[in-house]
């Protein structure tokens, strides 16, 4: 297992955050614009929540992890501890993930394993990871920087109602595991409603689908997601409670101290 | 007497004061454990555990204790207080009473600034690794400022390694020229102040690099064999060796050393290192002292880890050296060991391969331990594994190659 961006599970997908642009109807955006206001749009400076994981097989047998996480932004460097607290077996494991702005620097990562009662610095490996055995990977969850694709406009959408971009974005390394992705963001809010993940081979792999979103102390948030395999017939989806926004978390959350305390 | 009821009473509100915010949790662990010799098909284990894990956590106080119940056989019951301590929390400091298990250092499955916590090498090296310490009764002060600790431990009462009794496939008797005598009247250490250990590290965590840097008064936690020759007349009258008078003995160690691991692109590298000053080590030097030369000695590791995917790979270099060294000691001078370890997750991370091994390379020998685990549920896992034992028997792995085995754990977590 490894820990993920910390930006990334708070918000869940950096990708759908939701912000406001009065304007953007106003003029022609660029893929690469839309998708740039979706990935930098505000999320407060820090946030605290309950994630609740479900990882549905074919069969429809279900495996839950729940995880307690803080996030905070300190400017150049933002970090994130998690705390698991189900199931039984990995109770107590925490990580602690400083991701920096410098797209240049690695996360800092480590793990603290109850078991062995000691903190271990893990590397920050590929992107392209599954989380936890779920159907998200790393870069689904919001560690995608905004020019390791090339994005298109394909085309605007009105669908119940709602206006959407359908932004294309097509990864710059041939050997990136997804051939493209495909995007409907609402027009109004720059949230993404749905993503679709095609394969090596071009075929459909995974159809990420928001079910809920919801205002915060100001702040747009996804609350419950569900992401599909349709090749392999599997499921996981992520909701997240008890978010609380901008409480002021201090920074001594964020040591090795804490990791080792626990919840 | 009502001068006892009163401080009960005392203890009791105040507990419930200090613990009116506070989460309490138990969990644990059931699990049975059978394995079989491939040499004889003897089940050398048939254990079943219950693990408890109790705990009551508050803001400012918690309190942990941890009973463990091993039932080997039918009705062999064996009881241990892994940990019971309780946890003060103050603005910078932390402050932790009783018995607890102390883990120090970076590296995997070797034990060289990890020296707090002695072991229980009663099977060896194979128990899981947070069951092969032994909690020692400490006080543990830990202080912080920044990114940094500084961490104070008082070890009052001495507790040394467990080993193989005789009886055990792990026992191997030391061979003598002569037939030995054990005065064990100076195995024991008494708990006085004069016989503390104490212990101090200071760690550090950054972006760059992880390290800390420790020291240690200590007592060696293996006994020294001191062995005394006695000799009897024969019946031309000439001295002829009749006996050797073993008194086992511990001595106190200075220990100073430190360890870190950093990150270069996909790789964690690991290193640890510790001078032991004051080991009593064997030899045959007519002209030593009980059969003992003391000697320091230089012992350490550098560790390399790597992850691709859901395959993690990790290896290890680990060092030994006898400073000042003679040709009577009977341990080598130079003492070198590797470890590998492959760890792959499959099917959603429900199945778990892996396989980890320590090799001796001075005398080629080797323990090779590969498992499957199976996750059948959150709660509920199947291991299948095998530890193989093979090489030279001059070595501390070959020396067991007829223990090779084939075992199962089946574990259900709640």
């Amino acid at each position: 297992m490894r820990t993920l961006n910390l930006k990334v599970l708070t918000v869940m997908v950096l990708l759908f955050i939701a912000g406001t642009n009065a304007n953007a109807q106003e003029k022609k955006l660029t893929g690469r614009e839309i998708i740039d206001k979706a990935y930098n749009l505000p999320t407060g400076d820090d946030q605290t929540s309950d994630l609740t994981m479900t990882l549905i097989n074919k069969s429809g047998s279900e495996r839950i992890r729940k995880i307690k996480q803080f996030t905070k932004d300190f400017g150049e460097v933002e970090k994130s501890i998690m705390f698991f607290t189900a199931p039984a077996d990995v109770k107590n494991t925490s990580f602690m993930n400083w991701s920096y702005d410098d797209p240049d620097k690695s996360d800092d990562q480590w793990i603290y394993l109850p078991a062995l009662k000691k903190v271990k610095r893990i590397s920050s490996d590929s992107k392209s990871d599954y989380f936890m055995g779920s159907d998200f990977t790393y870069d689904d969850l919001g560690d995608r920087k905004l020019d390791d694709d090339t994005h298109t406009l394909l085309r605007e959408e009105t669908i119940d109602g709602v206006d959407y971009y359908v932004v294309q974005s097509i990864p710059k390394d041939e050997d990136y595991m997804y051939s493209k992705t495909v995007t409907w963001i609402r027009q109004d809010n720059f949230i993404g409603l749905k993503k679709e993940f095609y394969d090596e081979d071009g075929e459909l792999l995974k159809t990420l689908k928001i079910k809920k979103f919801e205002k915060i102390s100001g702040f747009l948030i996804i609350t419950h997601s569900e992401m599909e395999n349709v090749q392999k017939n599997h499921r996981t989806t992520i909701q997240l409670s008890n978010i609380k926004i901008n409480t002021g978390i201090p920074s001594s959350k964020f040591t090795e101290r804490m990791m080792m305390r626990g919840i | 007497m009502k001068t006892k009821g009163l401080l009960i009473a005392i203890l009791f509100l105040t507990g419930q004061m200090v613990f009116s915010q506070t989460n309490v949790g138990i969990d644990g662990f059931v699990r049975n454990y059978t394995s079989v010799l491939y040499d004889n098909g003897d089940f050398n284990m048939l254990q079943n555990t219950l693990n408890l894990d109790f705990n009551m956590m508050g803001d400012k106080v918690a309190l942990k204790a941890n009973p463990m119940l091993y039932l080997y056989g039918v009705d062999s019951l064996d009881f241990r207080m892994r940990e019971i301590y309780l946890d003060l929390y103050f603005k910078s400091v932390d402050l932790r009473i009783g018995k607890q298990q102390v883990v120090w250092g970076k590296a995997d499955g070797v034990f060289i600034t990890d020296i707090v916590s002695p072991l229980n090498l009663s099977e060896f090296l194979l128990p899981d690794f947070d069951e092969i310490r032994i909690g020692v009764y400490a006080a543990k002060l830990d202080y912080y400022f920044g990114n940094n600790t500084i961490e104070a431990i008082w070890v009052p009462v001495y507790a040394g390694n467990e080993l193989p009794i005789p009886g055990s496939i792990w026992y191997k008797s030391p061979e003598f020229p002569a037939p030995p005598v054990f005065d064990y009247s100076k195995e024991n250490i008494k708990p006085t102040l004069d016989n503390s250990e104490a212990y101090l590290k200071f760690s550090s965590t950054s972006s760059a690099i992880d390290f800390d840097l420790i020291g240690a008064y200590t007592w060696d936690q293996t006994p020294s064999m001191h062995i005394k020759k006695v000799f009897e007349p024969d019946s031309l009258g000439n001295p002829v060796l009749s006996e050797l008078l073993v008194t086992p003995e511990h001595h106190r160690l200075g220990i100073a050393g430190g360890s870190f691991s950093s990150t270069i692109k996909n790789f964690v590298i690991r290193g640890e290192g510790a001078w032991v000053d004051g080991k009593y080590f064997q030899t045959a030097d007519p002209m030593a002292t009980d059969a003992l030369s003391q000697n320091n000695y230089l012992h350490y590791v550098v560790g390399l880890d790597y992850g691709i995917g859901n395959l993690k790979l990790s290896t290890q270099f680990i060092q030994k050296i006898i400073l000042d060294y003679n040709d009577y000691l009977l341990e080598d001078e130079y003492q070198n060991m590797m470890t590998f370890l492959a760890h792959y997750d499959a099917l959603r991370e429900t199945l778990h391969l892996e396989f980890f091994a320590y090799v001796g390379l001075d005398h080629p020998n080797a323990l090779l331990r590969p498992k499957v685990t199976y996750d059948f549920s959150d709660s509920f896992s199947i291991l299948l594994g095998s530890n193989i034992f093979m090489g030279d028997t001059d070595g501390m792995f070959g020396r067991y190659d007829n223990n090779s085995m084939l075992y199962t754990k089946i574990k259900y977590n709640f």
